[in-house]
C-alpha cells in the first residue's frame, strides 16, 4: 500500500484559505491510513471550524473515488461533481493528485497528504514501515523474501556488513539487521548457498522517466 | 460562584440489620461483588467490584438491600405520574441494551398508546412493580428484554425471563392479564456497496465477527457481534452501522437538542452503562445528552457536527477500561477523544472537548465531571465575549 500521512491541519487550513467552494476527495484505493469518506468528512468538520475562528467560511462537498490515480475512472466520477467548484482538496497519494491536477486543469488542486513510501503496516504497533522502492529489478527470491535496498540501513546488496550487534544494526539498536534477517531466513529453508551468490550492482543510472511498456 | 458540595453517593447498599444471610443476591450477582464472610457470616458487598445491575436489589428476599436507581419506590411513583401523563393502560418496559428509544413498540407489541419505561436491564424490576403495576388498573405489561447472550449485566435477561415466567403462571391462577416478554438485540449492519475492503473492521472488532474474503468482500458473524459499535467508528466508509444507533438517527439528534438549550450549551455523549439516565429526566437548560450503546460508538463525525452546530462544550462520559461491559472500549474512546483534540488545537480550538470516565456506582461522580467541565466552559464563553 502506498503509505501517507496528513499535512498538519494548519498547513491545509493555509491551503484552501484562498478558496471558498471546496470538493475534498477521499481515494478508497491503497492508500494507508484509509482516506475514505470518513476522512473526507472529518476533515472537512475540522477545517471548517478552523476557518470560523478566522472568519473564514467554506462551503465544503465531501467525496470519495475508488482509485485516484486511475485516471479513467476519476475522470468520470469527478466530472458530474465539480461544478461551482474552485478547489480540490485530495486525500490520495501524490499520484492521485497528480492525476486529478492532470484531468481538471482549470482547477485548483491541493493535497492533504504528505506521501511516503511504498510499505505495510504493522498493526499492532500501530507502524508503517517501507518495504520496496521500486527498483525495477526485483531480488527478492534471492533475499529470503526481504528487500535490502528499504531493509537495510545501508542498502546493501552483499551483506552483511559486519557492523550489527545481536541482531541490532549498528545505525538504530531499534532496528533488526536486515542481513542478518536473510541469514537467518535462509538457513532456515535450508538455502544458505544462495547468499553466496553474487549481486550485480544496480543500475542506477536512469532515475526518472522510467516506464513500463 | 462556590462550588457545591456534594456528598458521595453509594449506589448500592446492605442493610445488615434486615440481612437474613439467605445468600441469593451472592448467587446471582455476575460479578462478584458480593461475598460472604467466612467467620461472622455476614453478607458484605464490595462496592468496587458493583456494576449496578440491580440485580441483588430485585431479588433479595428481605429488601435488605438498596439502590439509588430505579428502586421500587421510585419506579412506583413514576407509574403513577405516568399513568395518568399517558393516559394508557398498557405498560411498555424496556431494557436500554435493546431499545434506546420507543419507536419499536409499535412494531414489536402492536401498541401504540402505551406508559414508557426504560430501564438499564429489566432483570432490576421485582415481581411487586409488575403487581403493583396491575394492581394500579394496568391491563398489559410488555417487556423487552436483550438477548441473553447480548445482556451487559451477563443474569440480567435470562433472571427476568425466568422471573415473568413464574409471575404468568400466578397472574393466570389469579385470572389477570400477562405479561408479554419478548428479546432482541442490536447488531452490525453492512452496506457492501459502500464497503472498500480495507480490513479495519476484522482488525479492530474485539469479538472476531467481521471476515474479509477475497472474492467476497466483508460478511458478519452476527451471533459473535455483541453490538459495541467500534467497527462503525472505524470504517473509514461509511459501510456500517449499529441498529438503532445509526449516524443519522444520532446526528438528527444533535440539532433538536441544541435548539432547546441556552447557551453556554454543553452536549453530554455518554456511555450508557456509564451514566444511569434519572427516572424524572430533569436537566439544566444549558446541558443535553446523547445516549450511546458504549463509549465504542462516540463519532468524531457526530462530535464536530455538534460544534459547527454552536455547542460551546463537548462531554464525553465512558467506563472504565475495567467495567465495561464491552471490550476495555473506554480507552478505546479515551484515544479517540485526544485525537481529535489534537487535531481540533490545530486549527486553534482548544479546551472545548473534554473525555471522563464514570460509573453509576459513584452516585455523584459524573455530576462532579459535568459540573466542572460546565463552569470551564462558562469560564471560556466569558473570555471569549471580553
Amino acid at each position: 500500500m502506498i503509505v501517507t500521512a496528513q499535512k498538519p491541519l494548519d498547513e491545509i487550513l493555509g491551503l484552501v484559505s484562498p478558496y471558498s467552494n471546496i470538493l475534498v476527495a477521499g481515494c478508497d484505493g491503497c492508500t494507508q491510513p484509509p482516506r475514505g469518506l470518513r476522512e473526507a468528512r472529518t476533515l472537512s468538520q475540522l477545517l471548517e471550524l478552523g476557518g470560523k475562528l478566522k472568519g473564514k467560511s467554506f462551503n465544503f462537498k465531501v467525496t470519495t473515488l475508488v482509485k485516484q490515480c486511475d485516471s479513467f475512472l476519476t475522470a468520470s466520477a469527478l466530472k458530474p461533481q465539480v461544478e461551482g467548484v474552485e478547489a480540490v482538496l485530495s486525500l490520495a497519494c501524490g499520484i492521485g493528485v497528480q492525476t486529478v491536477a492532470g484531468l481538471f486543469p482549470d482547477l485548483v488542486v491541493l493535497p492533504a497528504q504528505n506521501t511516503h513510501f511504498m510499505g505495510a503496516e504493522d498493526r499492532e504497533g500501530g507502524i508503517l514501515e517501507e518495504r520496496c522502492i521500486g527498483c525495477g529489478d526485483c531480488l527478492l527470491a534471492l533475499t529470503g523474501g526481504i528487500c535490502p535496498f528499504t531493509r537495510c540501513a545501508k542498502g546493501l546488496l552483499n551483506g552483511a556488513c559486519g557492523g550489527a550487534r545481536d541482531g541490532k544494526c549498528e545505525l538504530s539498536p531499534d532496528r533488526y539487521c536486515a542481513w542478518e534477517l536473510i541469514f537467518e531466513r535462509l538457513e532456515k529453508k535450508g538455502k544458505l548457498d544462495i547468499i553466496k551468490e553474487f549481486r550485480p550492482p544496480r543500475n542506477y543510472q536512469v532515475k526518472a522517466w522510467r516506464l513500463v511498456p | 460562584m462556590a462550588e457545591p458540595v456534594t456528598e458521595e453517593r453509594i449506589a448500592v447498599k446492605i442493610d445488615e440489620q434486615y440481612c437474613s444471610r439467605c445468600s441469593i443476591c451472592r448467587s446471582l450477582c455476575p460479578f462478584e461483588a458480593i461475598t460472604r464472610d467466612a467467620e461472622t457470616g455476614k453478607i458484605l458487598l464490595q462496592i468496587e467490584k458493583c456494576q449496578v445491575c440491580g440485580i441483588c436489589y430485585s431479588a433479595c428476599p428481605a429488601r435488605a438491600i438498596d439502590t439509588i436507581y430505579y428502586d421500587q419506590g421510585s419506579l412506583l411513583k413514576y407509574l403513577e405520574g405516568a399513568k395518568k401523563k399517558y393516559n394508557s393502560q398498557n405498560l411498555v418496559i424496556m431494557c436500554k441494551g435493546s431499545a434506546p428509544d420507543f419507536t419499536e413498540v409499535e412494531r414489536l407489541f402492536g401498541v401504540s398508546g402505551f406508559i414508557p419505561l426504560s430501564v438499564p436491564c429489566v432483570g432490576r424490576i421485582p415481581d411487586e412493580v409488575f403487581l403493583t403495576a396491575l394492581g394500579m388498573g394496568i391491563g398489559e405489561i410488555y417487556v423487552l428484554a436483550c438477548d441473553e447472550d447480548y445482556c451487559r449485566f451477563d443474569r440480567g435477561s435470562p433472571l427476568a425471563g425466568r422471573r415473568i415466567l413464574a409471575l404468568n403462571l400466578l397472574l393466570g391462577q389469579l385470572g389477570y392479564g400477562r405479561i408479554t416478554l419478548k428479546r432482541s438485540s442490536l447488531k452490525v449492519k453492512v452496506d457492501k456497496d459502500r464497503c472498500i475492503s480495507c480490513g479495519n473492521c476484522v482488525f479492530y472488532c474485539p469479538y472476531h465477527a467481521p471476515k474479509l474474503e477475497s472474492p467476497g468482500g466483508i460478511s458478519f458473524d452476527l451471533a459473535a457481534c455483541k453490538g459495541c459499535g467500534l467497527c462503525v467508528v472505524m470504517c473509514p466508509a461509511f459501510a456500517l452501522e449499529l441498529e438503532h444507533w445509526e449516524r443519522e438517527r444520532i446526528s438528527a439528534l444533535i440539532p433538536k437538542l441544541l435548539s432547546e438549550m441556552k447557551p453556554p450549551r454543553i452536549l453530554v455523549f455518554r456511555c450508557q452503562w456509564a451514566v444511569f439516565p434519572s427516572l424524572d429526566g430533569k436537566l439544566s437548560p444549558n446541558v443535553r445528552l446523547i445516549d450511546l450503546p458504549c463509549a465504542s460508538r462516540v463519532d468524531a463525525v457526530h462530535i464536530l457536527d455538534a460544534f459547527q452546530k454552536g455547542a460551546d462544550g463537548i462531554l464525553v462520559a465512558a467506563c472504565s477500561e475495567e467495567d465495561c461491559k464491552q471490550e476495555k472500549a473506554g480507552g478505546k474512546a479515551q484515544r479517540l477523544v485526544a485525537r481529535l483534540n489534537e487535531r481540533l488545537s490545530k486549527v486553534g480550538f482548544s479546551d472545548r472537548l473534554y473525555f471522563c470516565s464514570v460509573a453509576p456506582r459513584q452516585g455523584d461522580g459524573f455530576n462532579k465531571e459535568l459540573e466542572q467541565f460546565s463552569q470551564k466552559i462558562k469560564e471560556l464563553s466569558q473570555g471569549a465575549k471580553k
